[in-house]
């Protein structure tokens, strides 16, 4: 019976997709033993909160992202976002996201609008996706970002990657 | 108002307290006050906002942009009720405010703040201006009457430089005497016009300190009454608080400091240089060679 305790459900969300978690300014997954304190708070920085993602969206190593509301407005810049867009979260958070981070493709097909798959995604109800996409006062760097449905509450995640 | 101590502030929002001070340096949320013994003191309503925006956030910031929108909710209900000529939900505001803040941070947060909402909104020259203007001085002045008596051996004479007490500085030196007679010290504000027998007044008072408020009376006047102030009582270190623009010459001439303008910045910074002065005076009198104690002063020996 002991062995039980080493052993934790599979979280998955109503799609079935396997959710991991994760530190919403270090990335890291939560510490061991944080579920028991009921603290959202992340215990390695002490500077975010833990949030779920779908596995295939979540952020790996220390790949930068934001996490954006359905009203497109920033709530939360990891570390590395910070320092790769020049900003600090505290100055960020309620900002609009077109503030920072812009299609690099201004015509894309609607479908592949940036600010439609965060809504759809801040909904819960978007499939992870991706877009390429550049920091507003840059114009020769892109991005693929992954975008996909994070939270407790409801979000869009945002994960930057080469 | 319900404070407390770092470890209760952090067991309410379960998380350490080392925790709960890298928030403070990162954020500036919660912010404590400090104990007698300077250990930090936060407000049990500020925590507990956190704490339900903590719920509900995405990040630490986004929560603590929201506990600070909970917060301001007693400006808004002040700018409304003054705004509605309303006083007794103006003095409910206050209350309310109280039970989350200090005096200190109920006045720089809610009080002020209001007020100038409301000189933006009407201008400072209105009637309703008037009408909140009058009320703010009289909270404040009844706030005064409150605070405990002088408890440090301070003493601060404010040169009043503003118009009158519909002046919108006025109502922050009005705040900054209030701080700082809060913090223990002995403040007394006389107006810059009144020059005749001052010499007397300063005597009595015998101040650590000057501070020249507001920006209404002229560089000459103000030059005028220094003067007085330092044929009585000597040269004694001169602040100007809400009077940077005209003052340049004031300020060359005698070395004033300029303070922040806010009123609780202004006394902390006062007092931190008083401070040095009056620990000061004390040790050298301290190191003096004792006097029969029949030729102390009263008061000494009684102490």
């Amino acid at each position: 019976m002991r062995r039980l305790h080493a052993v934790r459900p599979l979280e998955v969300d109503e799609r079935g997709l396997r959710l991991v978690s994760f530190c919403g300014h270090c990335g890291m997954p939560p510490a061991a033993g944080s579920e028991s304190s009921g603290s959202r708070v992340c215990g390695h920085c002490g500077l975010g909160l833990v949030l779920q993602a779908p596995a295939d969206v979540a952020p790996r190593g220390d790949e930068p992202f934001l996490v954006i509301d359905s009203t497109l407005s920033v709530c939360a810049v990891s570390a590395r976002a910070e320092d790769l867009l020049g900003t600090d979260e505290t100055l960020a958070v309620n900002q609009h996201i077109a503030d920072f981070i812009v299609p690099a493709d201004a015509n894309a097909p609607s479908a592949e609008n940036l600010l439609v798959l965060l809504v759809d995604a801040a909904s819960g109800s978007g499939e992870p996706r991706t877009a390429v996409v550049r920091p507003r006062s840059e114009f020769g760097v892109r991005f693929r970002a992954r975008i996909g449905p994070c939270g407790p509450p409801h979000a869009a995640l945002l994960v930057l990657t080469d | 108002m319900r404070t407390l101590k770092t470890s209760e502030a952090a067991t309410l929002l379960n998380v350490s307290p080392n925790t709960l001070r890298a928030w403070e340096r990162r954020f500036g949320y919660p912010k404590p006050q400090r104990s007698a013994g300077r250990h930090r003191l936060y407000t049990h309503g500020e925590v507990a906002a956190l704490r339900d925006a903590l719920q509900q956030g995405l990040s630490i910031s986004s929560a603590v942009s929201r506990a600070r929108e909970a917060l301001s909710t007693d400006t808004h209900t002040l700018v409304g009720a003054l705004a509605g000529f309303e006083l007794d939900r103006a003095d409910s505001a206050m209350e309310c405010a109280l039970a989350l803040r200090s005096v200190e941070r109920s006045v720089e947060e809610v009080l002020l703040p209001s007020l100038d909402e409301l000189g933006e909104r009407f201008g400072t020259d209105s009637a309703p201006w008037a009408f909140a203007a009058r009320w703010a001085d009289g909270w404040l002045r009844r706030a005064q009457w409150l605070a405990p008596p002088p408890s440090r051996p301070l003493a601060i004479l404010v040169g009043d430089a503003t118009r009158n007490e519909l002046d919108p500085d006025a109502l922050g030196m009005r705040a900054f005497e209030l701080f700082c007679g809060r913090a223990g010290a002995r403040v007394m504000a006389l107006p810059i016009a009144s020059v005749a027998g001052l010499g007397d007044v300063v005597r009595s008072l015998s101040p650590d300190a000057v501070v020249i408020a507001g920006r209404y009376e002229s560089d000459d006047d103000v030059a005028r009454w220094a003067y007085r102030i330092r044929a009585a009582s000597g040269q004694l270190p001169t602040a100007l608080f809400r009077r940077t623009h005209q003052s340049a010459n004031v300020r060359r001439a005698a070395g004033a400091r300029v303070l922040p303008d806010t009123p609780f910045g202004a006394q902390r910074q006062l007092l931190a240089l008083v401070d040095d002065r009056v620990d000061q005076r004390l040790a050298e009198n301290a190191d003096a060679p004792l006097r029969p104690a029949a030729k102390l002063p009263r008061r000494t020996a009684q102490a």
